[in-house]
């Protein structure tokens, strides 16, 4: 009996000729074109990873809100530079890691050497990302303390309360909300990051196990 | 000097454009897919050809390139609609050697294939081109043993449904 696969084999290879055929013209113009893959797309939420934060400086409530005046005034303006200091100096590190792992990835290297290098790339994106939401829930942190331990919260803030509001009370409103908007905000960050990626790399998770699960 | 290096290039690709079209018609289902992929597969193929010297045959490093492209860099979702369009091109009866129960079988295989999980379409797609368990090894980065295992555990795979 005939191998059915062998006959399998032997009619595609026949195949060839009922495939398309593109012309030279055709084929030239595709060059040109931009590539939607996987890898690009990482590339491009990286660099937007990078952007945003630095986007939300330029909104005057935020940059009011963390401005030195109301620093000095809580008592923090030391730490939020010690912070500030180490948040740039470990993002440059992070960026010159992501564009060392972005180079090595080469589509000329076996599938499971090229999984291995994306989703290695990956991680220092993710890594960078928890380093960035850690940041911000120190940042929140701090401003917290600082209130905690203000004297005269109402005066370091600059409010003008209508009427006769007890000066306690309003201190532990206002870290009440600090605190819940900074847990809100690092998990929505957080929740869109994952998605994101999540998304993007669902095929090619499954497709590196895979693999993997064959070199067990 | 690049526009040299373009006219080689798609002169290249023009002549051996098969094999991107046989690996888009195993990983798409329908015509525009199809094209789509093709198209990623290119601009890949564009992307790496400054890094080609040659080493190896053309084609050979096509095979590589088209699916890696497949299996790890492409983005479309496979959530498609699943039209036969596509497939009665791919399918279509030879009148001067039709057998229907050899056709029928064809056509089985051929779809059990398309079932498969992307690793494994690779795989069989690689073996079906003739290609040695070294090459397939090489170009999955698995060993040539897992290689071997996992293609006769395709083949068992179609013969069951061939012979139920």
């Amino acid at each position: 009996m005939m191998d059915e696969l062998e006959l399998l084999k032997q009619d595609w290879q026949k195949r060839d000729r009922e495939m398309p055929r593109l012309t030279f013209d055709e084929i030239h113009r595709m060059i040109w074109k931009k590539s939607s893959s996987v890898v690009r797309w990482i590339f491009y939420i990286s660099i937007i990873e990078f952007i945003v934060p630095h986007l939300l400086y330029l909104l005057p409530s935020f940059r009011s809100g963390m401005n030195y005046d109301v620093a000095g005034s809580l008592g923090i303006r030391v730490p939020l530079i010690v912070l500030t200091v180490i948040q740039y100096g470990v993002a440059v590190y992070f960026i010159l890691q992501f564009y060392k792992r972005y180079r090595e990835i080469s589509v000329l290297d076996s599938a499971g050497k090229l999984m291995n290098r994306i989703i290695r790339t990956r991680k220092t994106v993710r890594n960078y990302v928890v380093f960035c939401l850690s940041m911000i829930l120190v940042f929140f942190g701090v401003f917290i303390w600082g209130m905690v331990l203000s004297d005269d919260l109402i005066e370091a803030l600059h409010l003008h309360p209508n009427g006769q509001v007890d000066p306690d009370r309003l201190k532990w409103v206002v870290v009440g909300i600090m605190s819940v908007a900074g847990i809100v905000f690092t998990a929505v960050m957080g929740g869109i990051y994952f998605l994101l990626y999540g998304l993007l790399t669902r095929k090619l998770y499954r497709n590196y196990k895979e693999l993997r699960r064959m070199e067990n | 000097m690049t526009k040299e290096l373009e006219h080689q290039f798609v002169s290249e690709l023009e002549a051996n454009q098969n094999i991107v079209h046989k690996v888009c018609s195993l990983y798409t289902d329908n015509r525009e897919a199809h094209n789509d992929l093709f198209q990623e597969i290119t601009i890949q193929l564009w992307k790496a050809y400054p890094k080609f010297r040659g080493d190896s045959k053309f084609s050979t490093w096509m095979y590589r390139v088209a699916l890696n492209t497949a299996i790890t860099l492409y983005r479309k979702s496979r959530k498609q609609p699943k039209t036969q369009a596509f497939d009665t091109v791919l399918y279509k009866v030879k009148a001067e050697e039709y057998d229907p129960t050899q056709e029928r079988q064809l056509n089985l295989m051929y779809s059990a294939i398309r079932e498969l999980g992307d690793i494994d379409k690779a795989l069989v797609f690689l073996y079906l081109e003739d290609k040695n368990y070294s090459e397939i090894s090489d170009t999955l980065g698995i060993s040539e043993v897992n290689a071997r295992v996992k293609m006769s555990r395709i083949k068992t795979k179609l013969r069951t449904i061939l012979n139920p």
